[in-house]
């Protein structure tokens, strides 16, 4: 149950905090049935544009997910009371990505594949998708939360401009399964590829974004 | 560094932008020993303190501890969340199975607040929430930069009577104040 605690703790904030979760997603939701509406397109190539427009719009919404994740805890001081304790700050990074996640990834992940179906006429392609979703936003939280938290004092802006470039590679890789989806070919190697990312980066950041907030604090 | 120490500083230094704050600052502080820090504004009395927490490193100097010392920290920024209410934060901060907790929000005169936000209260209460944090706690070495700040006198006075019972329990207390506390203590100036 102690070890919970810091869970629980997370998603106490987050959960009073509507607007820091219940934003993101209701902006993924305009974006996702607004799409549709404002452009003419046959049905075939609205299906065609329903993937850039899904991974774009996930990567908007985690950024603006992340955009004063840390900043409320650096400003009313709860950072310095965590670094003087003999709690681990990474291990607190690591938590408050995941509620996060858990908060606004895994929502937007299963609004992704319903709005495939709605997309796609295909159930089997939005079963499929869903964890490439899943991992994807975790990803990009994280890389997120990696640029905030170097631009902690200075607004997000320079944040995301420097994380940018780091979230390209996904977008690739999604765009491969989206035709490895589509062809039903390769389907698992770019869903392991993935993971693997996933399974490097979901220790190494929380890790390296506890050093640098540890700067700022200093 | 003899045991009954719990902290002592040696020539410490600090440094920002080439622009020197204090230097060649060093103090011992005993058991049930309480340490008043005095300076003028800018002076360099928080980042002392910080310094002394281990947040901020010195430029220079060393700070030796006593093994285990366990110590609690309140500096200006309360480390409250300003959208929850004053029950949500003493469960974040785990103080809410504690049994001194009731008769602390009565004598703070806080019991019939807790649903408040804290948003909602006035800096002085905010400020009687956040010294629950160091009421509640049971450290060898107290820190606290400017405490009575906002404070009323009947909340002045307990956290004053506080202080000089966990100083006679042999806790030690090191703290920044430009308003008089009547706590017994060493006076160090920082200017």
């Amino acid at each position: 149950m102690k070890l919970l605690l810091p869970y629980t703790n997370e998603a106490l904030k987050l959960i009073k905090k509507t607007r820091a979760w219940i934003g993101p997603i209701l902006i993924f939701i305009l974006i996702m049935v607004a799409f549709p509406l404002t452009v003419e397109l046959s049905s075939t190539n609205l299906s065609d544009a329903f993937y850039p427009v899904l991974f774009i719009s996930i990567l908007l919404v985690m950024m603006l997910a992340t955009e004063d994740i840390f900043l409320e805890d650096y400003e009313d001081g709860s950072l310095e009371l965590l670094l003087i304790s003999n709690k681990s700050l990474s291990q607190w990074v690591f938590i408050k990505i995941f509620i996060h996640w858990l908060f606004i990834g895994v929502p937007i992940s299963l609004l992704g594949a319903f709005f495939n179906i709605g997309a796609n006429n295909d159930l089997n392609s939005s079963l499929m998708l869903l964890p490439a979703l899943g991992i994807s936003t975790y990803i990009f939280l994280i890389l997120f939360c990696f640029g905030n938290s170097l631009s902690l004092t200075k607004g997000s802006v320079l944040g995301t401009l420097i994380t940018l470039p780091l979230t390209l590679p996904i977008l690739v890789i999604l765009g491969k399964l989206t035709s490895a989806i589509i062809f039903n070919i390769n389907y698992f190697e770019f869903l392991i590829l993935l993971f693997g990312i996933l399974s490097i980066i979901i220790f190494a950041f929380p890790a390296i974004i506890s050093r640098i907030i540890k700067t700022h604090l200093e | 560094m003899e045991s009954s120490y719990l902290i002592e500083a040696r020539q410490l230094a600090y440094k920002i932008n080439e622009v020197k704050l204090f230097s060649n600052f060093s103090f011992t502080l005993k058991a049930g020993e309480a340490l008043h820090i005095k300076g003028s504004n800018g002076s360099g009395k928080t980042t002392l303190i910080r310094i002394l927490c281990g947040i901020t490193p010195a430029t220079k100097g060393e700070i030796l501890k006593k093994d285990d010392l366990v110590f609690t920290y309140l500096g200006h920024k309360n480390a409250l969340k300003t959208y929850l209410s004053i029950r949500d934060n003493i469960s974040l901060l785990g103080l809410s199975k504690n049994e001194d907790l009731k008769t602390l929000l009565t004598s703070l005169n806080l019991q019939n607040k807790l649903d408040v936000i804290i948003a909602n209260l006035s800096f002085g209460q905010q400020k009687k929430v956040a010294l629950l944090r160091i009421f509640l706690s049971n450290s060898d070495l107290i820190l606290l930069d400017e405490p009575f700040v906002g404070l009323d006198s009947a909340s002045h006075n307990l956290l004053c009577k506080f202080l000089e019972s966990r100083l006679n329990n042999g806790a030690g207390l090191i703290y920044t104040s430009h308003i008089s506390a009547g706590i017994a203590s060493k006076d160090i100036s920082i200017d």
